[in-house]
């Protein structure tokens, strides 16, 4: 008996300095990797200060539905960082490895910052694009991300589509047939919104890329302000990309604390000055006042106006045998 | 062509009526070789008239020609810019060819990701799921023995061929950080299962292993069957347990600068396993292992493979649970005939621990190991007036050498030969020789009393040490398959008694071996 004890002791010492190195994996969608790397750091700072413990961040990017389907096969993130709600719902149905209300834990519907879409098109704008009809013309080629893999490529279609129902008094035979001219001039589908832009900026495929907003500022930034412009359309869709802590990886690997302070972080002035500057619109009123130059004035619809929730968007536009499918397999 | 029309018609245009040009007639005619019209005139033209007329004629000619000028300067303008957008046109066709292609093979080696794989090859055969976390190996050792004994009267000691182990080996991993393994032999007169434990991987430092398995204590015992400079282990492994069932804490450190095992185990009695895969009594044995490589990691390549430490044993066997466990069958010679053994009715009465001290170094061809074993047992024999609580403090060590003359590594987890067995390319494996000494001394007070049932064992059927040198030459035909060949020679001290053969004589015994190990 008392070997055992002696063993049981030391089992508990060795499980007890396992529990003392803090891991997070954040499992996010494709263009959030340099808002995170600077996020990570500034995160880590304040979590040493905050508790004495060192933490580790690992991320893991792309496209928000393949990543959200990894999650659910098993890949053991403590907190996940999509591109839409949806993504996360499926993890929360599929894998049940968090609650069904998890947009109530946190502000904003779990959304720290928003975005939305715009077109990033050659210096110049040689093919004069200034809004979605300029996108459908014969002769202009459109670079975006799959839709059925890419949260970011979901959001373009609905922005796209929104424009198309209110130009034609919400005739939804019309709008089919804007998108599926949209999609006809797509010469490439990426799995996401990062691949992309690599096919428009550094392949150098198409005339205008439907972007992400942050994604087109970071194009401008990393291949230069000389080779792109960035036009903003008349109407576009208010994206929310949410956050979640995955409460049984995280209870499994002793971190539900860490990882919520995570997620908390990110509403804190500190969390938002750092969307703002990776060109995330902040939900912060002060932060978003401060840093108002970065993003352009666009009227936004909202997925819940115009397409009832995620749910059913995913459903009519995005299921298997939807209208995505439908139109793209004309 | 259809530049040249447009020009010969934009002439035809500008002259109009005042002269014809067989344009479409005579529309290959037209061409010069440089690629321009050629205006033919017609003879009424040139023939004759007035001045006036062959003056109008001269200036409609030089007109014409300027015309003509004109329209291939205009045409030469125009040309690079269709060019430039069909260029233009073309290379984003290319540009979209490769993206889709890069696509296309992203796409590919992400579905391969998730394919399960399979392997065959030197290291076995392997099923493994996409990620690896789950893999699933089978391996097989098969030898395939002979032992003649030599000058032994033919009183002990039988010669033959044996299976001395045949056994297949599943091993893998389930849910990344659980490995398995799970051993049965055939090789014997009945099957036994060798192993059977699943070890979990928290960190290279923290592993906690759990069913049958080796304890953590000789060297040599340790030493994987396969990869063993001798057919059979020496006289110093008489002295520590074979395999046992328990849960072991175990791990490295630094890069496996320092490893640890400690465990509680059943208990086995010296070079013995358990065979019942269950209990034999209460009181357990904690076995613990310390082992050093000090410059395993650095670049002093003569002294990476030096490793050192000891293992040990402690356990307080209660002969109320079970008089007749405890106690060692017996210790065996290199050629597997036993030497020493208890009298009847003796039984483990009390403390057992054991101590091993060892070590090896391996550079490059040359390997040397050695280890010293001390097994301390309280004993007692059950009989009336039979020696009680006796504590038997037997001793052995030994120490091996072993040189590759084809100039491979020497190692303790094995050889691979530069050149694989292939008479056809003239390659011809790896060879090594081996040397070994090895000697074992039972305490004497395991022979006080006057007769069997007062002492513990009977020098009349028991030596009471054992020498034995041994030679060998092994031949690495490649990873999987080798051949030796040994010659042991054993001598004994302290029997007294009558019979022929070992121990009233020397053990010299032939061994040979054909193994194959994937």
């Amino acid at each position: 008996m008392r070997t055992f004890l002696i063993l049981a002791l030391l089992l508990a010492f060795a499980v007890s300095i396992n529990a003392a190195e803090v891991k997070l994996l954040n499992v996010s969608y494709d263009p959030t990797r340099e808002l995170y790397s600077e996020y990570n750091t500034a995160f880590t700072k304040y979590w040493k200060a905050k508790s004495g413990d060192d933490v580790t961040i690992s991320q893991s990017h792309g496209g928000s539905g393949k990543q959200a389907q990894s999650v659910i096969n098993g890949l053991e993130a403590d907190v996940v960082t999509l591109a839409l709600a949806y993504d996360i719902d499926a993890i929360s149905t599929q894998a049940r490895l968090l609650p069904a209300d998890w947009q109530k834990r946190l502000p904003n519907d779990s959304t720290p910052y928003t975005s939305t879409i715009v077109f990033l098109v050659r210096k110049g704008n040689p093919k004069g694009i200034k809004d979605w009809d300029d996108v459908v013309k014969n002769g202009v080629s459109v670079v975006v991300a799959n839709p059925k893999t890419s949260g970011g490529a979901r959001w373009a279609y609905l922005a796209a589509y929104a424009y198309a129902l209110e130009k034609n008094n919400h005739d939804d035979a019309a709008a089919r047939d804007f998108i599926s001219k949209l999609y006809k001039n797509v010469p490439v589908l990426d799995s996401g919104a990062r691949g992309s832009t690599v096919t428009f900026a550094q392949r150098q495929i198409g005339d205008v890329l439907l972007a992400w907003e942050n994604e087109a500022h970071l194009a401008l930034k990393e291949f230069g302000a000389d080779k792109f412009d960035i036009v903003t359309p008349s109407l576009s869709i208010l994206a929310e990309p949410p956050v979640a802590v995955v409460d049984k990886n995280a209870n499994r690997h002793h971190t539900t604390e860490v990882a919520t302070e995570y997620l908390k972080f990110l509403y804190s002035d500190e969390g938002q000055e750092i969307s703002a500057k990776n060109f995330y619109r902040p939900r912060n009123a002060a932060v978003a006042a401060k840093y108002a130059a970065n993003f352009s004035q666009v009227r936004l619809v909202t997925i819940d106006q115009e397409f009832g929730g995620w749910t059913k968007a995913q459903q009519t536009h995005f299921a298997d045998g939807g209208v995505f499918d439908q139109i793209y397999q004309q | 062509m259809k530049t040249l029309k447009l020009k010969q018609a934009i002439i035809a245009a500008v002259v109009g009526t005042q002269f014809v040009l067989p344009v479409f007639a005579a529309e290959s005619a037209a061409t010069g070789t440089n690629g321009t019209a050629v205006v033919e005139i017609p003879a009424f033209a040139a023939d004759g008239g007035s001045p006036a007329q062959e003056a109008e004629i001269k200036a409609l000619k030089q007109q014409v020609e300027a015309l003509v000028e004109k329209v291939s300067a205009l045409e030469q303008q125009r040309a690079p810019a269709e060019q430039a957008a069909t260029i233009q046109n073309l290379d984003q066709q290319v540009r979209i060819l490769q993206r889709q292609r890069e696509i296309d093979q992203d796409t590919a080696t992400a579905k391969a990701a998730t394919v399960p794989k399979v392997t065959l090859g030197a290291n076995g055969f392997s099923f493994s799921s996409a990620d690896s976390n789950f893999v699933a190996q089978l391996h097989a050792v098969l030898q395939f023995d002979s032992r003649s004994f030599i000058h032994d009267n033919n009183a002990k000691g039988v010669d033959g061929f044996l299976l001395r182990r045949a056994r297949p080996i599943l091993s893998g991993t389930v849910a990344r950080d659980f490995e398995y393994n799970f051993t049965p032999d055939f090789g014997g007169s009945q099957v036994q299962i060798f192993d059977a434990y699943t070890i979990y991987h928290g960190a290279p430092w923290f592993q906690v292993e759990a069913g049958k398995f080796k304890p953590p204590v000789g060297l040599e015992a340790l030493q994987a069957d396969v990869n063993l400079s001798f057919n059979e282990r020496s006289l110093a492994t008489d002295l520590v347990p074979n395999r046992d069932l328990g849960l072991a804490l175990k791990g490295d450190l630094h890069g496996g600068v320092a490893s640890y095992v400690v465990g509680i185990f059943n208990g086995a009695s010296d070079y013995n396993s358990t065979v019942t895969n269950s209990y034999a009594q209460n009181n357990k044995s904690v076995d613990a292992r310390l082992f050093f490589q000090p410059w395993k990691n650095s670049d002093v390549n003569a002294l990476r493979g030096f490793g050192f430490g000891a293992g040990g044993s402690f356990e307080n066997d209660n002969p109320a649970t079970n008089s007749t466990t405890g106690l060692t069958p017996g210790y065996t010679t290199d050629g597997q005939q036993k030497f020493f053994s208890y009298n009847k009715n003796v039984y483990a009465d009390g403390v057992h621990w054991r101590l091993s001290p060892q070590a090896y170094y391996y550079y490059g061809p040359f390997g040397l190991l050695g280890e010293y074993a001390i097994s301390d047992q309280h004993v007692s024999n059950d009989s009336a007036g039979g020696s009680k609580n006796v504590d038997v403090h037997n001793t052995a060590w030994e120490i091996a050498g072993s040189w590759l003359l084809t100039g491979e590594d020497a190692s303790y987890s094995g050889i691979t030969p530069r050149e694989n067995f292939d008479p056809r390319l003239n390659q011809w494996g790896a060879w090594q020789v081996v040397a070994r000494y090895a000697e074992l001394n039972v305490d004497d007070d395991v022979f006080k009393g006057s007769n069997f049932n007062t002492s513990l064992a009977s020098p009349k059927a028991s030596a009471d040490s054992a020498q034995a040198w041994a030679l060998g030459l092994n031949w690495y035909l490649n990873k999987n398959v080798r051949a030796n060949v040994s010659f042991s020679h054993t001598t004994f001290g302290g029997y007294t008694g009558s019979r022929t053969g070992v121990p009233a004589q020397a053990e010299n015994v032939l061994f040979t071996r054909i193994q194959l190990a994937f």
